[in-house]
C-alpha cells in the first residue's frame, strides 16, 4: 500500500502567508530594559533548547551579555506580567545560563575600520566600553582614556567581586581591545581641547558618578571614617583594609549593601546598617537587602546619623529616629524626632549616602543638578560641539544596564554628528498595554519561579566567591517555559474573512476572545497566551499568529523534512510532528529521537496544538507512509493542546480510513508518565507501520 | 443560520471520477460558520481527495480552492469567472442554494454538491449543531412559547405532547427532550398555560406552491408600478 507522492500542490494563497510582517507588539520586558533586548524571544529560544541562538539574539542587543547576566538591576522582570500570576520569570538568570552555556561562541571581535574620523572615550565605566563597542562596529578608530590604573570603571572598582567576578570582566574588555580599541589606562584627561588638538573629532565624556556625598554632620573626617566608593575600590583592588569587628554602614541603596557585604567577608564580626528610610522603602534592590540580611547585616532602618564620636579614631555614631523620608511632593526632605536617639558603637563607619560626578571644570561642560552634566536627551550632545556625554556623570548614580544603554545611543548619535546626518528616533512599534484579567489568570498553569542555586550564607561570608550559580539545563528550560509570550498572539488579521462563527470563542482555553459592543469579534492582545488553539480550528482562516515565524513555521519545517527524505531516498518514509518546547526538544527527550531510526523524518513544531489538520493530510499527500505527532502532554505550559491535539489526529483518521488509508497510519502520542514509556510507544509505533510496510511491498511483488 | 455536513469523502471521490481538473468552491457564509465549507474545509478537503488520488494512483488530477464571501448571488458569482474557465467541473461547498447558483450562473459547466444541506438551526456547543427552524412559511412560535414544535417535537406535532412522551423525553429516543413538555413549561414559565388548551387545525401543506417566492419590494417582478432599481 505504498502511496505514489501527489505532485506538489499549486500554491494557495492562504492566511499569512503572503504578509509576512512582524505584527507582534512590544511585550512589557523589552519595553522596560534600557538596552531595549529582545527578552521574550531569547527567552522563548531557550525553552526551546535552542540555546546558541538564544545567545544570538542576547548578543545582537548587548554589547557585553556576560556583565549584565550578573549585575543587570533586570527593570525588566519588574514589568514582567508573569508575576500576576505568580512570580516573574528569572529573566538575568536565563540570559546567565545562555551566556555561560555559548561562552566564548558567537563573539564578534572583527571590526572593520572605514572611517578616518577618530573619537575619544572619556572613562572606561560601561558607558565608555558600550560606546567603543559599538563605534567600532560602526567602523570608527576609538581611543579610551581611563585616569585609573585598570579599565571597568564602577564595574571594577564598585562592583564587589562576589557579584561580578573579575574573570567575566577582564574577558569582556579583551574583546574589546580585539576589536581594536586602544585603551590607555593611567591617563587623566584634563583638558578635552586638548583631544580636539590631538585630532579627536568626537569625545564622550563618561566620567562616571564616584565622588561620594557627605554627610554634613560633626566627626565626619576622624579616622576610621571612610566612604563606601573608597572602601569597595580599595577591596576591589586587592587590598584588606582593616575594619574591626564592628562596622557601621549609613544609607540604604545598593552601594550601602555592597560595602556591608563586603565588610562581613573582611571578617567584621558585626555590621550595622543604617537609613533613613523603612525597610520597605529602601533604595536598594530587595534582593541585594535580602541577602545582606540573610548574610547577617543588621538593619536600622528609621535613624538618621547624628554626630559621629570619637577622639583620634572613630568609636560610633549617635542615630536620630527619622519620622519621614519625603515631603508630601515626594521630594527628599527627611524630618527627625530629635527626641528618640540611639548610639552605635562601631571601629569603622563607612559612608554610602550617594554619589555624585566630579568634572573637571576645565572640560567646560554645563551642569545642573547634583553636578551632573546636561545633555540633549535625545543626541547626548553637551553645550559643545562635538562633545557628548552619558552614564552617571549624565544620570546621577545609575545601572550598568543603563550605562550600556546610553553608550550604545551616544556611539549612534556621534555616527550621526560625524556623517552629517540627522538623528532618527528609533520606532519600536506598538507596545503591549495592560493586565491580566482574573479570569485569565484563573486558567494559566502555576509553575513557581525557579530561582538560581545560591551559596549558602555562612559559606559566602568566607570570601569573594559569587553569590549565584547558573542553572542546569533542565532548571533553565524549565523557567523559560514560564514565559507567557506576551504580545505574540493571536489577532483575527483577515477581518473580512471573520463570519463571526464564534468558533474562538469557544475553543479557547483562556476564554480570551470576545464580541465587542458592535457584535464583532475581538481577542484582547493582552490577554492572548499564544497557543494557537483559535488559528488551528478558525473555519474562515481569518485568524493568525503576530510573529510570522510562527504562521509559516509548520509548513516550512514540513517541507525541509520532506526534502531531507527525499535526497536521503530511505523508505518507509515516517513523518513525526514533535513539540520543541521543554525538555522535548531537547536532550532529556531528545534520546526518544535519537532511537528513531532511518526513515523517521522529525518536523519540528512549537507546540503540537499548532498542528493543523491539512498539515496532516499533506504529511500522507507527499509521500509519508505514517505519521505522528508528539505533544508534550503533562509538561505543556498552555492548557488544552493535548486536546486538540487528540481532537485533530481523530478526524484525520476518520478521513483517511474513507480513502482507504489504514487509520493506524496515523498516531498522537502525549506524554505522560515520563519520557521511557514515550519512548517505548513509539518504538512499537514505528516497528508496526514500518513491518506493515514491508509486508505491503511483498504482497505486492508476489502478485505481479 | 443553514446547517450541512459534508458529504463522505468517497462519495465526493465518485461524483470527481469523470473530471481532471476541479475547482473547490467554499462558501464564506453559513457554511464557514458551521464548518461544512469554509476555507479551512476547502482547503481541509483540497488535501484529502489529493490523498485519495495518490492512494488510488492513476492520473494526477489538478485540484483548484476558492472561497466566495457567499454562493448564493450572482454578483459574487461572476468572481469566479476566470477560474471556472480552466476547470472541467466545480465542486460546491455551498449549501443547495450555492451549488443550483452555480449552476445556473454557468449553464455549460457541471456542478457537484461537497455538502449535504440539513436544516436552518444553531450551535449548542462548538462543533455541534441543532435544528430549530423548519421553514415552514407559517410561524407559530407565538402561541407555543417560542419553541417550535414542527422541528423540536420528533413527530412535529401541532397539538402535543403525544402519548409517546415520558418524564420528559421523546419515545423515538430516551435522549431527546419532547419538544412539547418543553413548550408546556416554558408556558408555564410565561403564565400562559391556557395556550395549551387551544387546539390548532393541521396544516395543508398542499396550499404551499413550490418553489417559494417572497416579494419585498413593492411591485412584483416585472410589474412596471411602484418604485424599480435602477
Amino acid at each position: 500500500m505504498r502511496f505514489t507522492p501527489a505532485s506538489p500542490a499549486p500554491p494557495v494563497p492562504r492566511a499569512g502567508t503572503g504578509q509576512l510582517a512582524d505584527r507582534s507588539l512590544v511585550p512589557p520586558c523589552q519595553a522596560a530594559c534600557p538596552l531595549y533586548q529582545d527578552i521574550r524571544e531569547y527567552v522563548d529560544l531557550v525553552a526551546q533548547g535552542r540555546i546558541l541562538e538564544a545567545l544570538r539574539v542576547i548578543r545582537s542587543g548587548n554589547p557585553f551579555p556576560s556583565i549584565c547576566a550578573y549585575v543587570c538591576s533586570h527593570p525588566c522582570e519588574d514589568q514582567c506580567r508573569r508575576a500576576q500570576v505568580d512570580n516573574a520569570v528569572a529573566i538575568r538568570a536565563l540570559k546567565r545560563f545562555a551566556v555561560e552555556f555559548g561562552g566564548d561562541r558567537l563573539v564578534q571581535t572583527e571590526a572593520e575600520t572605514i572611517h578616518s574620523e577618530r573619537v575619544a572615550i572619556v572613562g572606561s565605566g560601561p558607558a565608555g566600553m558600550a560606546c567603543a563597542y559599538y563605534l567600532r562596529k560602526l567602523g570608527y578608530p576609538v581611543t579610551i582614556f581611563e585616569a585609573h590604573p585598570e579599565v571597568g570603571g564602577m564595574l571594577r572598582g564598585g562592583v564587589p567581586q562576589y557579584r561580578l567576578p573579575r574573570a567575566v570582566l577582564d574577558a569582556e574588555v579583551e574583546r574589546l581591545t580585539r576589536m581594536g580599541v586602544e585603551i590607555r589606562t593611567n591617563t587623566r584627561v584634563v583638558s578635552l581641547d586638548l583631544l580636539f588638538q590631538l585630532g579627536y573629532r568626537a569625545i564622550f565624556v563618561t566620567v562616571g558618578a564616584q565622588q561620594s556625598r557627605r554627610l554634613g554632620v560633626p566627626g565626619e573626617d576622624l579616622p576610621g571614617v571612610v566612604d563606601a566608593i573608597t572602601f569597595l575600590r580599595e577591596v576591589n583592588l586587592g587590598l584588606k583594609p582593616s575594619l574591626g569587628d564592628r562596622v557601621v554602614v549609613i544609607g540604604g541603596g545598593n552601594v550601602a549593601m555592597d560595602a556591608a557585604r563586603t565588610a562581613l567577608r573582611l571578617g567584621s564580626r558585626e555590621v550595622h546598617v543604617v537609613c533613613l528610610e523603612k525597610r520597605e522603602e529602601m533604595p536598594g534592590s530587595a534582593e541585594d537587602v535580602e541577602a545582606a540580611v540573610e548574610e547577617g547585616v543588621a538593619l536600622n532602618c528609621g535613624w538618621g546619623p547624628g554626630a559621629i564620636s570619637g577622639d583620634s579614631h572613630v568609636t560610633g555614631v549617635q542615630c536620630i529616629r527619622c519620622v519621614s523620608v519625603f515631603d508630601a511632593d515626594g521630594r527628599f526632605s527627611p524630618t527627625y524626632d530629635e527626641s528618640t536617639t540611639t548610639h552605635l558603637s562601631c571601629d569603622t563607619l563607612i559612608t554610602a549616602i550617594g554619589q555624585v560626578p566630579q568634572v573637571p571644570e576645565d572640560f567646560r561642560l554645563r551642569t545642573g543638578r547634583g553636578s551632573t552634566i546636561q545633555v540633549d536627551p535625545v543626541t547626548l550632545a553637551t553645550n559643545r560641539p562635538g562633545v557628548f556625554a552619558g552614564g552617571d556623570a549624565v544620570s546621577g548614580p545609575a545601572t550598568a544596564v543603563r550605562a550600556l544603554a546610553q553608550g550604545r545611543l551616544a556611539a549612534h548619535r556621534i555616527d550621526d554628528y560625524l556623517q552629517h546626518r540627522y538623528p532618527k528616533p528609533r520606532d519600536p512599534g506598538p507596545r503591549l498595554e495592560g493586565d491580566l484579567e482574573p479570569r485569565t489568570v484563573e486558567v494559566i498553569r502555576r509553575t513557581g519561579r525557579m530561582e538560581p542555586p545560591v551559596l549558602a550564607p555562612e559559606a559566602r561570608r568566607k570570601g569573594f566567591e559569587p553569590v549565584e550559580a547558573v542553572y542546569d539545563w533542565e532548571a533553565a528550560v524549565s523557567e523559560a517555559r514560564r514565559c507567557l509570550r506576551c504580545g505574540m498572539g493571536a489577532e483575527i488579521l483577515f477581518q473580512d474573512k471573520c463570519a463571526a462563527c464564534l468558533t474562538c470563542l469557544r475553543v479557547c482555553p483562556y476564554h480570551v476572545p470576545r464580541l465587542d459592543e458592535a457584535g464583532n469579534v475581538r481577542i484582547p492582545p493582552e490577554q492572548c497566551q499564544a497557543c494557537g488553539v483559535c488559528v488551528g480550528e478558525c473555519p474562515a482562516r481569518a485568524i493568525a499568529l503576530r510573529k510570522p515565524h510562527d504562521r509559516r513555521q509548520v509548513d516550512e519545517e514540513l517541507e525541509h523534512a520532506l526534502n531531507a527524505a527525499a535526497e536521503a531516498k530511505v523508505r518507509p518514509l515516517i513523518l513525526g510532528f514533535c513539540c520543541q518546547y521543554g525538555l522535548f526538544g531537547t536532550h532529556s527527550l531528545a534520546g526518544v529521537w535519537r532511537r528513531a531510526r532511518a526513515g523517521v523524518w522529525i518536523v519540528p513544531v512549537l507546540c503540537a496544538a499548532k498542528v493543523e489538520a491539512e498539515h496532516l493530510l499533506k504529511a500522507f499527500e507527499l509521500g509519508g507512509e505514517a505519521v505522528f505527532v508528539a505533544g508534550c502532554g503533562e509538561q505543556c505550559a498552555r492548557e488544552n493542546t493535548d486536546l486538540w491535539l487528540r481532537q485533530r489526529v481523530e478526524r484525520v483518521r476518520k478521513t483517511l480510513a474513507q480513502v482507504g488509508v489504514e487509520p493506524g497510519r496515523l498516531q498522537a502520542f502525549v506524554l505522560a508518565g515520563g519520557a521511557e514509556n514515550l519512548a517505548v510507544e513509539l518504538d512499537r509505533f514505528v516497528e508496526r507501520v514500518g513491518g506493515l510496510y514491508l509486508a505491503e511491498v511483498m504482497r505486492r511483488e508476489a502478485g505481479r | 443560520m443553514i446547517i450541512a455536513e459534508q458529504k463522505p469523502l468517497d462519495e465526493m471521490a465518485r461524483m470527481l471520477a469523470p473530471y481532471s481538473r476541479v475547482l473547490i468552491v467554499g462558501c464564506g457564509t453559513c457554511m464557514t460558520v458551521c464548518g461544512a465549507g469554509g476555507e479551512r474545509e476547502v482547503s481541509y478537503l483540497h488535501h484529502a481527495l489529493r490523498v485519495a488520488r495518490a492512494r488510488a494512483g492513476g492520473e494526477p488530477r489538478i485540484f483548484l480552492e476558492h472561497t466566495l464571501k457567499r454562493q448564493c448571488d450572482l454578483e459574487f458569482l461572476d468572481l469566479l469567472k476566470d477560474r471556472v474557465a480552466e476547470v472541467d467541473a466545480v465542486l460546491s461547498l455551498g449549501c443547495g442554494v450555492g451549488v443550483q447558483a452555480i449552476a445556473e450562473h454557468f449553464p455549460d459547466l457541471p456542478v457537484l454538491p461537497g455538502v449535504n444541506t440539513s436544516f436552518v438551526g444553531m450551535a449548542d456547543e462548538w462543533g455541534v449543531w441543532d435544528e430549530r427552524c423548519a421553514a415552514c412559511g407559517d410561524c407559530r412560535l407565538a402561541d407555543t412559547g417560542g419553541i417550535c414544535p414542527i422541528t423540536r417535537c420528533t413527530k412535529g406535532m401541532l397539538n402535543g405532547p403525544c402519548a409517546g412522551t415520558k418524564n420528559g423525553k421523546c419515545e423515538a429516543s430516551p435522549e431527546m427532550d419532547c419538544g412539547w413538555v418543553l413548550i408546556y413549561r416554558r408556558l408555564e414559565t410565561l403564565n400562559q398555560l391556557e395556550k395549551m388548551r387551544r387546539y390548532y387545525p393541521p396544516r395543508n401543506f398542499r396550499t404551499i406552491p413550490r418553489p417559494r417566492r417572497i416579494t419585498s419590494r413593492a411591485g412584483g417582478p416585472g410589474e412596471t408600478d411602484g418604485p424599480q432599481p435602477a
